[in-house]
């Protein structure tokens, strides 16, 4: 009986030694160890075995199995290591089947990061209509009809009293109206202006943010600014101030960054000033607050407007805004 | 707003070069968009010594002239009567750009070679002397820039100014400003005038019939003037803000508009029938000719200045040719006035004519500044022109003005700039602009400043005003950063603003592009789409100053800017594309001003499936490329009950018909999927398929769960059976699994369609369906007597209901 295991054992060892493929391997484990195995078939008869020899068969038996499984499991493995080291293998620098993902628009992209900078300041996200009547793009702003202050916005009209949205800023006074202070909104969104040129398109995007709160300073409006500047483009961007006019801002300013290309040291894209011009902003002019009936002698707030596109042309080095526009895939898969 | 230096040097002495006082502008607030050396033009213009002057060969009147400079000789034919050997005269070489425009050149004049040109001062805008070349100093020195060997130095500035200041559209107005920034002194001119009598009173008179349009109006009368060219200081002055010298009076009146910012007309008096001025307003329809030779249409609302019979001028926009000055006019009638800004703004609007006059008085000139102005005027016109002044004013002023009396607390100004000021320093601010303080009241911590602005200052009314110069003079740049205290909440960004940037991020994903289109498309588009005269979107929203032709009206699809990208690309050898746009459209609603805009994803594919590989051969996309686009979408989305229907012929407008579904959720429509309609792809010049789908994000919107719910992993394993059956080539797929579905067996988990067949051994006409149904139970293990009775049951329902038969 011992012997007979003996004898399996050798002989498995044996066809293992003279197994040249892991495909041999599998074949000589299944000889042994499959169902209808030599070993399996052992077992099955150890029935017919003496019942006293039969613990004892049945034991070594099984140990056998276990060391023949160990065997082959150890070939199979020495042989799956020498086979990649022999083998061709496949032309890997062949390209893959391709997957490839689309591009967002670069104003969606900057939009974005714009709007991610004010979320995490603090800011909650508004938007509104972009057909707008005339009260809200202008009146309610304290744009008065028939004043030169709305000749700063070339204006798309619809009707006398309709026009395409200039700004975002309707959403401002829409805002106000049905929340009371605290007020601290961010509004993203396409504006209309009729204009059209290198650095102009008749559709353009803003992202205006305004806060009303009490005490809130212009030294406040210069933090929040000089923050996303530093985020956006990064902290060795000095920012300036400087005086400027909006009718629904007082004090108002303009806020120009030094020349992201050139350092201030001059060069075509600042027109060798220096200085980028980036955003608009003041404090918000105490005729909003009482057109949605706010407290202006309690609170106090700021606005400003980026122009989506001015950032995105700076980002990118873009030099024509109608680039933005015509949709080329050739300009869109670049980002 | 152009100004020169040489000129601001009249009222302020400038500390600062060029550059400082240009940075200083705009940091206070008037913006300095250019800064032009005034001589440029000089830069190519030399002193040059004639060597030679000798006759031309084939004209009697011109001469050949040897010109030395530091490298040579150059010839210069000239024509000038006093050029002769020896003398210095500017030598403009070629490339000069003259002040009148005109470019130098080498020529030929009558067969002779001339390589630059002798100048007289008339040509260089440097004199008014058009006789012959300009004589220079034996002691200047040849070869030398004719700008530095004159001493010609000066800047010009180029202003970009705000609405909100037009006391700035003035040289003293921006020395004021200078002034208050050196912290120096301002000098005015002498604007007084003494008057023994009021000869004047005489003469004319003038009558205000519309105060609301004009509240003042005031005159000035000048005797026995001589029209003709102005000093060349004068001229000079004029041509350095880039003005054009006409004659002596209308150059007066230009010089002082430019100097105080007060815009002066003046009349031929003696062309002014019975002497005297009438200020109404026009008679609707009314007929007159402006000074530029237009014959204008007047309406009931335009402020017209008359004499006693007609009207002579457009108030505060343009005078009129029949009382324009002439050479030989004698007698002048200077206008000095305030016209309302509202009025002068709506009739220049209404004309669409802007002049310098109508600029300030629209943003509002000084009310106080008419006499200053007129008196000045006056004072010039009998210096220059040789007249005797009119003793006496007229000065009509029906509505006197009251200057702004503003009241600012400190505290609140330190609170709202975040700055530490005190009163004093305040009051020191303002009153080098020539504020007035009046007071200052301590009210308990706070003091309150009384402050009368000064009339030129027509932008100031409210206290806030007061802050903003306060902060400009004390310079924005000089207030600390700060920042608000700032609550740690927020609310969740809208579902629309969330929905937006999953649909961007999956589409993105899918390997679309993202493009952004004009919301405004060509007035056809919406024909050019095919859509029904009934469909909604066919009334779409003209815009009333459109830009061009092909932005005229406001989308009601998303899909005519996709067919348009797609054409661009297409001709620019880009033919497989995948693209997406999130945008509005707009449909305008009964009785409302505003229309509705909801908010729509559209996507087009068109092209191939894959880019070209060595994996395979390039296959054409198709409908259920698409389709499979939406469906994973969609399924992302976590949109339940997913189905597409097949469109009515008559929906299909811009899809082709049979190709093309409504994409339903449940009950509701949430987009269209299909093949754009061959007719459409022609209407927009497209020579190959395309294919797109369209949700509505306000249909789409609510359909997306607003939580996912985990459910539990199933335990038991299923069991898997397939049916195929044989049915009618019409009947859909869809309906044949949505029955099984609808069996309502709790052991389907799911219907899996694996293959559709057409064709031998299916009989003509037929189709075979092939799919896969698990059964799994969620409390045991299934074996094959579970389900085989059930599969039984399952298949001959499906070949009852759809008259269906099993393979052979």
């Amino acid at each position: 009986m011992e012997n007979n295991l003996d004898q399996i054992h050798q002989q498995a060892l044996n066809e293992l030694e003279g197994a040249e493929s892991i495909r041999e391997i599998e074949d000589i484990s299944i000889r042994y160890l499959g169902r209808k195995g030599v070993l399996t078939r052992f077992l099955r008869n150890i029935s017919h075995l003496p019942a006293d020899q039969r613990p004892m068969a049945g034991k070594k038996a099984n140990e056998l199995k276990k060391i023949l499984d160990q065997a082959f499991r150890q070939a199979s493995e020495k042989h799956q290591t020498q086979d990649a080291a022999g083998e061709q293998g496949i032309d890997v620098s062949l390209p893959g089947r391709c997957v490839t993902c689309g591009a967002m628009h670069p104003i969606s992209l900057i939009n974005e990061q714009i709007c991610g900078i004010f979320s995490g300041l603090g800011f909650d996200i508004a938007e509104g209509r972009e057909v707008e009547s005339d009260y809200y793009n202008f009146e309610a702003l304290n744009f008065p009809k028939d004043h030169p202050a709305r000749d700063m916005q070339d204006t798309f009209f619809i009707s006398d009293d309709t026009v395409l949205r200039t700004h975002t800023s309707p959403q401002q006074i829409r805002t106000m109206e049905k929340q009371a202070p605290p007020v601290r909104i961010i509004l993203p969104g396409k504006v209309y202006r009729c204009d059209s040129d290198l650095t102009h398109t008749p559709m353009f995007h803003q992202v205006e943010g305004l806060l009303v709160d009490e005490n809130i300073s212009f030294g406040d409006l210069k933090g929040i600014l000089t923050t996303f500047v530093h985020q956006m483009f990064d902290e060795q961007t000095s920012l300036r101030f400087r005086p400027s006019f909006f009718p629904f801002t007082e004090p108002s300013a303009e806020v120009d960054i030094l020349c992201i290309m050139c350092r201030g040291r001059g060069c075509r894209v600042c027109s060798h000033t220096g200085w980028l011009e980036i955003l608009g902003s003041g404090m918000v002019h105490p005729a909003l607050y009482e057109n949605v009936g706010y407290d202006a002698e309690r609170y106090t707030g700021f606005a400003f407007g980026i122009g989506v596109e001015r950032i995105a042309m700076l980002k990118y080095g873009i030099d024509d805004i109608r680039r933005f526009f015509e949709n080329d895939m050739r300009f869109l898969a670049q980002f | 707003m152009k100004v020169s230096l040489s000129w601001l040097e009249d009222y302020v002495d400038i500390k600062m070069d060029p550059a400082q006082l240009a940075d200083a502008l705009t940091m206070a607030g008037l913006e300095v968009e250019a800064v032009a050396d005034r001589y440029g033009y000089l830069q190519s213009v030399l002193v040059g010594r004639i060597e030679a002057v000798d006759s031309h060969p084939n004209a009697d009147k011109l001469k050949v002239c040897r010109v030395h400079i530091p490298n040579g000789q150059l010839t210069v034919v000239c024509g000038a009567p006093n050029v002769k050997a020896g003398m210095l005269a500017p030598l403009a070489l070629a490339g000069t750009v003259l002040p009148d425009g005109s470019v130098l050149e080498k020529s030929v004049i009558r067969g002779q070679a001339s390589e630059a040109m002798l100048c007289s001062d008339v040509e260089l805008g440097l004199g008014t002397d058009p006789g012959g070349i300009m004589e220079l100093e034996e002691s200047l020195t040849p070869g030398d820039r004719l700008a530095d060997a004159l001493g010609l130095y000066d800047t010009v500035f180029e202003l970009d100014l705000t609405p909100n200041r037009p006391d700035c559209l003035s040289v003293i107005g921006i020395a004021r400003e200078i002034a208050a920034i050196q912290k120096t002194p301002l000098r005015y001119p002498d604007f007084s005038l003494e008057d023994k009598d009021n000869r004047i009173g005489k003469l004319a008179s003038v009558t205000i019939e519309a105060p609301d349009h004009c509240p003042r109006y005031a005159a000035r009368l000048v005797d026995a003037v001589k029209v003709k060219s102005s000093p060349f200081w004068l001229q000079d002055r004029l041509l350095s803000v880039g003005l054009r010298p006409i004659n002596n009076i209308v150059d007066i009146t230009n010089f002082v508009l430019m100097e105080t910012g007060q815009p002066l007309h003046a009349f031929d008096f003696d062309r002014l029938a019975e002497n005297r001025i009438v200020v109404r307003t026009a008679r609707s329809g009314e007929k007159f000719f402006t000074l530029d030779q237009k014959e204008r249409t007047l309406d009931a609302d335009m402020l017209m200045i008359c004499d006693g019979q007609k009207p002579v001028a457009v108030g505060g926009v343009m005078g009129g040719l029949n009382s324009e000055i002439e050479t030989g006019t004698s007698r002048v009638l200077i206008e000095s006035a305030y016209f309302s800004p509202v009025s002068i703004r709506k009739t220049s609007k209404k004309l669409g004519v802007s002049t310098e006059a109508s600029h300030r008085f629209e943003r509002g000139v000084d009310p106080e500044g008419t006499i200053r102005a007129v008196n000045r005027a006056a004072r010039l016109t009998a210096e220059l022109a040789g007249g005797t002044l009119v003793e006496g004013l007229i000065d009509e002023y029906p509505k006197p003005f009251k200057p702004a009396q503003v009241s600012v607390s400190v505290q609140r100004t330190r609170q709202l700039l975040g700055i530490e000021l005190d009163p004093g320093h305040i009051k020191n601010l303002l009153e080098s602009i020539e504020f007035e303080v009046d007071n200052i009241i301590a009210d308990g911590d706070d003091h309150r400043l009384e402050v009368t602005a000064p009339t030129f200052r027509v932008d100031i009314s409210i206290p806030e005003d007061l802050m903003e110069e306060v902060a400009r003079l004390a310079g924005y740049n000089n207030i600390p950063i700060t920042f608000p205290a700032m609550p740690a909440e927020a609310r969740p960004p809208s579902r629309q603003l969330e929905v937006r940037r999953r649909l961007r991020q999956l589409m993105t994903g899918f390997g679309f592009s993202e493009v952004i289109t004009y919301s405004f498309v060509h007035r056809l588009s919406s024909e050019r789409l095919g859509l029904a005269a009934t469909d909604p979107r066919r009334s779409q929203i003209p815009i009333v100053n459109p830009l061009a032709e092909d932005q005229a009206v406001m989308r009601t699809s998303l899909i005519p800017g996709l067919l348009e990208t797609m054409r661009y690309n297409l001709t620019r050898q880009v033919k497989t594309l995948k693209i997406f746009e999130v945008g509005k459209i707009f449909i305008p609603r009964a009785n409302q001003a505003l229309p509705q805009e909801p908010e729509v994803l559209a996507v087009l594919w068109t092209g191939m499936r894959y880019e070209a590989s060595w994996h395979g051969a390039q296959i054409p996309c198709d409908f259920f490329d698409i389709k499979g686009v939406a469906e994973g979408l969609l399924g992302a989305l976590k949109i339940g009950g997913l189905r597409f229907t097949r469109m009515d012929d008559d929906a299909c407008d811009y899809t082709r018909a049979g190709y093309c579904a409504w994409i339903m959720a449940g009950d509701s429509t949430v987009g269209r999927v299909g093949e754009i309609h061959p007719r459409i792809r022609d209407n927009f010049e497209l020579k190959q398929s395309a294919y797109i789908f369209e949700l509505e994000l306000p249909h789409l919107i609510p359909l997306i769960p607003a939580a996912v719910s985990f459910k539990p992993i199933p335990k038991f394993p299923a069991i898997y059976r397939d049916i195929t059956i044989i049915v009618d080539r019409a009947v859909e797929a869809q309906s044949i699994l949505e029955a099984v579905k609808n069996m309502g067996e709790t052991l389907v988990e799911t219907v899996h369609l694996f293959a559709v067949f057409e064709g031998d051994p299916v009989a003509a006409g037929k189709k075979s369906i092939s799919f896969r149904l698990t059964y799994r139970s969620g409390a045991k293990t299934l074996v094959d007597d579970d389900v085989n009775q059930l599969h039984k049951l399952i298949t001959a329902k499906l070949l009852q209901a759809f008259n269906a038969g099993l393979p052979e």
